[in-house]
């Protein structure tokens, strides 16, 4: 790695922002189709108070372009939704929950456990 | 966005300021520490052609005794109320609420006396206030009265405030030894309003092994369009044992006007309400029954 602290950096935005989408961002919009979160206090981003400790591990390659040399991005927005998500339906899946949509907010939540006892699976 | 044009006034007295209320009627507003009234300008949620800014103004800032009542100046700033060790030993419930009020930069500029005035439904100041039977000291050109909390809140964002009033301070009277003091709340994200919560305070009858509750309040935010406070049925004679979920239920069971928004649909919240309750109300038992 020619700058471990870019690369870190960039996983680590990544993470957060997977977090984000997994739990918290929600583009939502009323019955009449006005959005509703226009603005930080409804449209919630992970903050830097909430953010768990990240890990960070490499796997380096070099491929056949000049010098060896390639970028690296936000690679860590696509692992971390299926972690958290998949970590909440593992949780749930006793009660018989299945879980098909993000943000899993805990109203959400909430929500389909309700659904699941109404449909009599036993907990 | 930026707010809409206003005329900035920095008085140096309460008078000057009642004064210029009563000249600028509703096209005035009051900036204490700004953290609610700045961002509702700047989306434009409200406008004023003047605001009369109290930063100037003495003897609005300060933590004291007077006689048998802990007195908070209006312009005491949050972190100054978490901060201070007279509030912790006298009115524990304030002192443990501050923390949950937004952000240490929130808290450093938001003021006792805008967190009242402003009367946010889901805010944790307004909900003290009226657990704790807090007096609310206003002044206008007619003079000083004091506002009980109990008839403080009129609606959302709404206040007992005559448009010419500057609420200038608030007393507290502090509880018996033997008294618990437990606040929950639950938020998204740490720092957000919170979805639900709830301040409990109890206080045990004489001796040291009674668990007769004497007094005891609880409120609730986040869960009406003010800072409710749930009326006590009859508590039993060893009503401390009473569990905690038992009094949540009934705590939130006839809340009418439960907000539904993005974060949690009314009987959401209601849930969340109970759980608080049930929390706080625990928590404050234990340590009543501590001392």
């Amino acid at each position: 790695m020619i700058n471990p602290a870019i690369v870190e950096g960039q996983i680590a935005g990544g993470v957060v922002q997977g977090i984000g989408g997994a739990l918290l961002e929600e583009v939502a919009y009323d019955a009449d189709g006005n959005p509703v979160a226009t603005t930080f206090m409804d449209y919630l981003l992970p903050t830097a108070a909430m953010v768990p400790e990240i890990e960070y591990g490499h796997v380096e390659t070099s491929p056949p372009s000049v010098g060896g040399y390639k970028g690296v991005g936000e690679g860590g927005a696509i692992g971390a939704p299926p972690a958290v998500v998949n970590a909440v339906a593992d949780a749930l899946a006793p009660l018989g929950v299945t879980v098909t949509r993000a943000p899993l907010t805990p109203a959400a939540i909430i929500a389909l456990i309700e659904a699941a006892r109404g449909a009599g699976v036993s907990p | 966005m930026k707010p809409a044009p206003f005329e900035y006034h920095a008085p140096a007295s309460a008078k000057e300021v009642v004064d210029l209320l009563s000249e600028l009627g509703d096209s005035a507003k009051v900036i204490a520490g700004g953290q609610s009234l700045v961002p509702m300008l700047a989306l434009r949620l409200t406008a004023f052609e003047h605001l009369i800014d109290i930063r100037n103004v003495g003897g609005l800032r300060g933590i004291e005794r007077r006689g048998e009542t802990v007195w908070i100046g209006a312009g005491t700033t949050q972190s100054t109320i978490g901060r201070s060790p007279l509030v912790a030993g006298t009115v524990p419930l304030l002192a443990r609420a501050t923390p949950l009020i937004g952000h240490f930069q929130i808290r450093n500029r938001g003021t006792i006396g805008g967190s009242l005035a402003h009367a946010d439904a889901a805010a944790e100041y307004p909900a003290v206030a009226l657990a704790l039977d807090a007096g609310i000291e206003a002044r206008s050109p007619r003079g000083q009265r004091t506002i009980p909390a109990a008839d403080f809140f009129t609606g959302i964002w709404s206040t007992a405030l005559e448009p010419d009033e500057l609420l200038t301070g608030v007393t507290f009277t502090p509880w018996g030894p033997r008294s618990g003091f437990a606040i929950e709340e639950f938020a998204r994200r740490p720092g957000d309003f919170a979805v639900a919560g709830a301040a409990v305070a109890v206080e045990l009858g004489p001796g040291t092994s009674g668990k007769a509750i004497t007094r005891c309040a609880i409120s609730l935010f986040g869960l009406g369009p003010t800072p409710l406070r749930v009326q006590a049925g009859s508590l039993g004679s060893e009503a401390a044992e009473t569990r905690g979920e038992e009094i949540g239920r009934a705590a939130v069971a006839d809340l009418a006007e439960v907000p539904s928004d993005l974060h949690g649909p009314a009987a959401y919240r209601k849930r969340v309400g109970a759980a608080m309750v049930a929390r706080a109300w625990t928590r404050a038992i234990e340590e009543a029954l501590s001392v």
